[in-house]
């Protein structure tokens, strides 16, 4: 009779499943377990504390999409997350292009761009928040000593201006590591493509469009990805800036779950709209991985 | 080579064992932890020397104070309590605690405190009772008053219409702000109150066993209350220009510059006058009524709750009998500004000064929060009402009855 073959591990291999157990564990400790709950919770029933009580099925959800607030909030995180990736790609172009420019002081510069995103969202967000400020901030101060504006806007108590000035500051956070990873992907252009068309006669523009973007597609896709996925749940700018006010104009989804789940302990409610935000970004991830490795195949 | 590497990956755990097992043997004194919410006033020397003292003379007492600001003692506690892990003692709205005898995470302190501490305690300040048992004791209880910058005017109003009048005429001949009033969501409602209470009004109807029935915050009192409001800040202009972007704790620095004539105040502000070095002098009032209406100053009272999981709580008594003590409270109660709440230290020349007076008077006719499950909620419903009033997105009345509406809402889904 024949025998079938035995897979068996190599020693090397079983030492690597060995080191990976602790992490694996950690992972499923800490970041899986928690998404089932918060999975589980949208389905049932919680008391005050989370804890599951009924199962309902989806109830939660019927319930939260004949909210028109929710709706509101959703819009919001997307008008949100476009405009801020866009701002911070454009921006995160023109400043990598000069950074990528020989020019004296450059390492400096490059040293001075990094520090909005090297220092810590929190932080960033009260400085802003002091900038804004209408009584004793420096914005409103450099506008009125300039004669620029005579009477400010109240930044962050507006519903109008308030959206804008939290998006300026997540763009301004989020610009310099745009900045750096395109910077990273025009270095590794050859020098040779841009000589080629120098003396072909191209312009800047066309070494632009048709070199470097080219070049640094995939390095773009996989920026403005991770910049979507964080900005949509940017939660410490907009609420350390406004709470998500004024009467709710700069409400997004992650601040509507930390309402609905820390201040007024409707976990069900929050872990629907964080079921949902999941399943928007996850949509999103697999869109751009499908263009991102369908990029891949026909370059090969 | 791989030998090696088993080697030091093995090292490595042994090594993280014994700190970590170190670590566990040095943790084994009991461990009190305090949540502290940290008051306007109350400094981080404060807490360091009293946490201090009390390891002095309990060494076998491992003690946290743990300061928290106001706004996210409510975040971190819940948070503590979801994960089983609840401080022995925290610092908590007394409104709160209806919120958490429904989750059964209190303990009544009599159990852990001596009957000498309870006894130096006023009953009129023990407002966290509950089905006839107390469940937290008085940390702090004051009233609110109007203070009056005297460098700006010396007009005391007798009523709110008169207070407008007053506010008007020290911004026209100083240049100033003529009254202080935040406009910014944040987790008191106190701002709203101080109009509302001053109009005669109330937030629930009263059932006949004296329960709370419908919400009636959109009650002619209350609409009149919120125009009056939304006229200062909008019309008179009488308020400083960017209230809609300052909390509580954002624009009172404001009057602190003295750059406004009025604002309503808690006992907090001697000490954050002179921690803020204020070189002008200060008189106190009673926050008036309307025409035709009593004054009814707003009460906030604040407790220090035992929590029922916490493993520690005996421990935690003899911190409580610790902190009693005059040389402790009542230097708390100086740099808070509120009134003592034990009957030994309200005899102290320091509580005889005329701010304690005005709050004295304040309290006779105080009105407190109402103890209502959901008042978080119900919070941000009403200061989204009021905000969108002051943006004109919708007039007090229709801001109100859809408050109102809404608060029903939240009060039926804890029935």
């Amino acid at each position: 009779m024949k025998q079938l073959p035995t897979k068996k591990l190599s020693s090397e291999s079983r030492m690597a499943y060995a080191l990976l157990a602790p992490a694996a564990l950690f992972i499923a400790v800490f970041m899986v377990y928690p998404v089932l709950y918060v999975i589980l919770m949208s389905l049932f029933k919680t008391n005050k504390l989370g804890i599951l009580q009924n199962f309902i099925w989806f109830e939660n959800f019927v319930k939260q999409f004949q909210k028109a607030v929710f709706w509101e909030v959703t819009g919001r995180s997307l008008l949100w997350t476009v405009l801020a990736v866009l701002t911070k790609t454009v921006l995160g172009m023109v400043i990598a292009l000069c950074l990528n420019v020989e020019f004296r002081g450059r390492k400096f510069a490059r040293i001075l761009f990094i520090i909005p995103w090297a220092s810590s969202v929190p932080i960033s967000s009260m400085l802003w928040k002091w900038v804004y400020d209408h009584e004793f901030g420096l914005l409103n101060h450099t506008f009125i000593s300039l004669g620029i504006m005579r009477h400010p806007p109240v930044w962050t108590g507006d519903p109008f201006w308030s959206f804008f000035a939290c998006l300026w500051v997540d763009i301004w956070i989020g610009v310099p590591f745009m900045a750096l990873v395109f910077l990273a992907g025009m270095q590794s252009v050859s020098r040779d493509l841009y000589e080629s068309a120098e003396v072909d006669g191209v312009g800047s523009w066309g070494k632009f469009f048709y070199i470097t973007v080219p070049s640094i597609k995939q390095i773009i896709f996989i920026a403005t990805l991770l910049s979507s996925l964080w900005t949509f749940n940017d939660f410490n700018t907009i609420y350390i800036l406004t709470r998500g006010g004024p009467a709710g104009a700069t409400d997004i989804l992650i601040t509507s779950i930390y309402k609905n789940g820390f201040e007024w302990l409707r976990f069900s409610d929050a872990a629907v709209m964080a079921v949902i935000t999941f399943m928007i970004l996850m949509v999103v991830s697999i869109v751009y991985a499908r263009v991102y490795f369908r990029g891949g195949d026909e370059a090969l | 080579m791989k030998k090696v590497f088993l080697v030091a990956a093995l090292v490595l755990l042994l090594v993280t064992s014994v700190t970590f097992g170190a670590g566990q043997k040095e943790a084994a004194r009991p461990k009190v932890t305090v949540f502290w919410a940290l008051y306007d006033g109350l400094t981080e020397e404060y807490r360091a020397n009293l946490q201090s003292a009390f390891m002095k003379e309990y060494p076998h007492i491992d003690l946290d104070i743990v300061p928290i600001p106001w706004d996210n003692v409510y975040d971190k506690l819940t948070t503590a309590m979801a994960g089983k892990n609840p401080p022995e003692l925290c610092v908590i709205g007394t409104r709160w605690a209806l919120e958490l005898l429904a989750l059964d995470a209190l303990e009544p302190p009599e159990k852990y405190v001596n009957k000498a501490t309870m006894d130096n305690i006023f009953d009129g300040a023990k407002e966290a009772y509950i089905g006839g048992t107390l469940w937290g004791l008085p940390i702090a209880a004051g009233a609110r008053v109007l203070a009056i910058n005297t460098d700006l005017t010396d007009k005391v109003p007798q009523t709110m219409e008169q207070l407008r009048e007053f506010a008007l005429e020290a911004q026209r001949r100083t240049g100033k702000y003529g009254l202080v009033m935040p406009g910014k969501k944040h987790t008191e409602l106190t701002d709203f109150l101080y109009y509302f209470y001053s109009n005669g009004g109330e937030f629930f109807e009263f059932k006949s066993d004296g329960s709370f029935g419908k919400c009636v915050i959109n009650s002619d009192v209350g609409v009149k209350a919120l125009e009056f409001m939304v006229q200062l800040a909008t019309k008179d202009k009488v308020v400083p220009a960017g209230y809609l972007s300052q909390t509580r704790m954002e624009s009172h620095p404001v009057f602190y510059a003295g750059d406004a004539a009025y604002v309503m105040i808690g006992a907090w502000a001697d000490s954050a006058l002179e921690q803020a070095g204020a070189k002008f002098k200060v008189k106190y009032a009673q926050i008036p009524g309307f025409a035709g209406k009593k004054s009814a100053p707003l009460m906030v009272t604040d407790s220090l709750a035992f929590f029922k999981d916490a493993k520690y709580k005996e421990e935690a008594g003899l911190f409580v009998d610790f902190f009693y003590r005059d040389e402790w409270k009542a230097k708390f109660d100086e740099l808070i500004g509120f009134p003592p709440v034990t009957k030994s230290a309200a005899t102290l020349p320091q509580f005889q000064t005329p701010l304690y007076k005005a709050l004295g008077d304040a309290a006779a006719n105080a009105k407190p929060i109402p103890l209502v499950e959901g008042f978080a909620e119900m919070t941000d419903v009403v200061w989204d009402a009021v905000v969108m009033a002051y943006l004109g997105q919708k007039t007090p009345k229709k801001a109100l009855d859809d408050a109102a509406r809404e608060i029903d809402a939240i009060k039926a889904s804890y029935e």
